[in-house]
């Protein structure tokens, strides 16, 4: 890993579990020479001769900045970087973007300047508790991106290469048509009676038409991959409607309850029971069986009773249990 | 729910031959019924009625016709088939149901028909949204292929052929494995899964999705040990942490070892967002497969391009 000189030094802006009651981070920032780390950190997790924590060889990292506040704050923004990574899109107008980039801006200058960790730390936690979902959505749409670019790079780099090889294959055929033309002129020089002049001038003519009909034959290819990106524009162009995921109305009563985690169900037992999983490899689920008891007893519950009988059953959830 | 202000059609309103019923064309057979294209007399609203052949079945009426009309009487969705009736002449039951021009397996086998992405999109939404309707009235329709998609004349697509849907299973009660059209059919129910969930549809749809793109099935076996060595062969085979508990199905057989090979190598043209829908439509854990209800939270595939207003297919 580390192939640079012996003597180079590495920084460690480490993030250092510190045994306290919050469980906070601190980061530390120690300069060592390769041979150190290896002498001192080998046998493990080891406390720094220094500053007296205890540090890591995994925890170092070449130095890249001779300024260590510099390597710091770039260590300190990637981390930040990885869970506050909102965009703008993502607020519903700029005020609100930007006072988000301002917070962001501020929790980064804490921690480069020591100020008020542990409360700053505090604020990660919180805010990445909170958003937890955006942060992986954002992550995955930087995965896809990232993926897009790399397809569109392949796509470019082999469209560039096949292009060259076609150019190739053309200058390797017109130089050996030339060669090939220039021996049969040669042959005809030395073996025909006619006049020098006339043969020298009719292979002329006859090259110029092949090299015209090359260049024809090779225009097809070209307004193939022309017809092929219209058309690709043409689709892309088309007008989007925006997608409306559910377009009915029907209500499903679900205000009107919540499901619990659990229920004192003896029905269910035996799923509930099931160990092994043989019940739930299949993907049943028993919250469904009580959603819909649940709701089915709720849409029950507008129902007036009916009139002139004298036993009037109040719905229970085992009444609309129905089995097909 | 049900269909209250539906015109009737027993006897009057309909020309029979013999009664004054406008029959106009028989267009299609199957094991149980005979479909008919007909007329309502009053309105001239094309419609199809489904014969039931009820004399041959010794014990009574046939399971999937019942179970028809059963869920197509509370089901009332713009992508669903409409029941508008059901009526008896002699011995016979009849469906009247709404008539569709077309179905998607029509449609991908002609070869003349070019599909840009956002035909797909929109196929796929549509199928989403009645698929969604069904699981939220806790309906599985457990027949989902491109022949029981059908098309209506202003694009619309709706599910048909609810022979063999049921409701949610109490806890603890068995349902049927041998359900859905073998090379839509996911893998839990041909490992002999006996406790299944709206996970099953989830699998036809991908499966057709695939279909969609390819042109051809995307999981064409020959037999139900063949169509497990088929999903196998083209999405790996599942290991116990992608899908616990599946070596202890009931009907769990090793069929070999084969490599995951990505999605991205079979689906060229896809979008990554068609490629990430369709794996996730494709999950081997039912649990983990997405869901007709999740689905459009889900940022996927419908995030930024949008399917198109229903295409015309003439």
């Amino acid at each position: 890993m580390f192939r640079a000189p012996l003597q180079r030094s590495l920084a460690a802006v480490s993030k250092t579990r510190q045994v306290g009651p919050q469980n906070t981070f601190q980061w530390t920032t120690n300069v060592r020479c390769e041979s150190c780390i290896d002498r001192l950190f080998t046998l493990g997790p080891a406390p720094c001769p220094i500053c007296g924590k205890t540090l890591r060889k995994l925890a170092f990292t070449p130095q890249t900045f001779e300024d260590l506040g510099v390597e710091k704050e770039v260590a300190v923004r990637r981390r930040i970087a990885k869970d506050f990574n909102k965009r703008p899109e993502d607020f519903p107008d700029l005020r609100a973007y930007n006072d988000y980039l301002e917070e962001v801006e501020d929790i980064t200058f804490n921690l480069i300047n020591d100020i008020d960790v542990p409360e700053t730390e505090a604020r990660i936690a919180k805010y990445k508790k909170e958003n937890a979902a955006l942060i992986e959505l954002n992550i995955q749409r930087e995965e896809q991106y990232a993926q897009y670019l790399k397809e569109q790079e392949d796509s470019e780099r082999l469209e560039r290469e096949q292009r060259a090889e076609e150019l190739r294959r053309l200058d390797e055929e017109e130089r050996e048509e030339r060669e090939k033309g220039k021996q049969e002129l040669i042959d005809k020089l030395e073996t025909s009676d006619k006049d020098a002049i006339k043969l020298v001038a009719r292979a002329r003519a006859e090259a110029h038409k092949r090299a015209s009909a090359r260049i024809a034959s090779s225009n097809p290819s070209l307004s193939a991959t022309n017809l092929a990106r219209a058309r690709a524009t043409q689709a892309a162009a088309m007008p989007d409607v925006p997608h409306v995921p559910i377009q009915d109305d029907w209500y499903a009563y679900e205000d009107k309850y919540v499901v619990r985690d659990t229920y004192d169900d003896p029905v269910s037992e035996a799923v509930r029971r099931d160990r092994e999983g043989i019940m739930r490899a299949g993907g049943y689920r028993v919250e469904e069986a009580w959603e819909r008891a649940l709701r089915c007893a709720i849409a029950g519950l507008e129902i007036p009773p009916l009139q002139g009988l004298h036993a009037v059953e109040s719905p229970s959830p085992d009444v609309v249990m129905a089995v097909a | 729910m049900v269909c209250e202000n539906q015109p009737r059609f027993m006897g009057r309103s309909l020309n029979e031959s013999t009664d004054g019923r406008i029959k106009d064309q028989k267009i299609g057979e199957g094991t149980y019924a005979v479909v008919y294209r007909g007329r309502e007399a009053s309105t001239g609203r094309k419609v199809a009625i489904k014969k039931i052949k009820v004399g041959q079945f010794k014990d009574g009426l046939d399971m999937s016709a019942i179970r028809e009309v059963k869920y197509l009487r509370e089901l009332k969705h713009q992508n669903v088939i409409e029941l508008l009736d059901v009526f008896s002449s002699k011995t016979n039951l009849n469906l009247v149901l709404e008539f569709l021009d077309t179905d998607l397996e029509l449609v991908i086998k002609d070869r003349s028909l070019v599909f840009l992405p956002a035909d797909i999109k929109s196929w796929m939404a549509m199928t989403f949204r009645g698929l969604e309707f069904c699981h939220r009235n806790w309906i599985l329709h457990r027949d989902l292929k491109p022949n029981n998609l059908l098309i209506a004349a202003d694009g619309q697509l709706k599910l048909a052929d609810f022979g063999l849907a049921r409701d949610f299973a109490d806890p603890g009660y068995k349902m049927t494995c041998q359900v859905i059209t073998r090379w839509y059919r996911p893998p839990e129910l041909l490992f002999g899964c006996r406790y299944y969930s709206t996970a099953v549809d989830i699998w036809s749809v991908g499966c057709i999705f695939a279909e969609l793109m390819l042109r051809t099935p995307y999981l064409p076996g020959e037999s139900d040990m063949d169509q497990l060595k088929t999903t196998f062969r083209a999405l790996g085979t599942p290991t116990e942490e992608e899908w616990p508990g599946h070596t202890k199905l009931p009907d769990y057989v090793s069929v070999g070892q084969f490599p995951k090979t990505p999605l991205r190598d079979l689906f060229t043209a896809a979008t990554p967002d068609a490629i990430n829908l369709l794996s996730k439509c494709l999950t081997y854990d039912p649990k983990k497969r997405i869901s007709a209800k999740r689905r459009p939270l889900s940022s996927l595939f419908l995030r930024d391009a949008i399917p198109h207003a229903p295409v015309q297919i003439t």
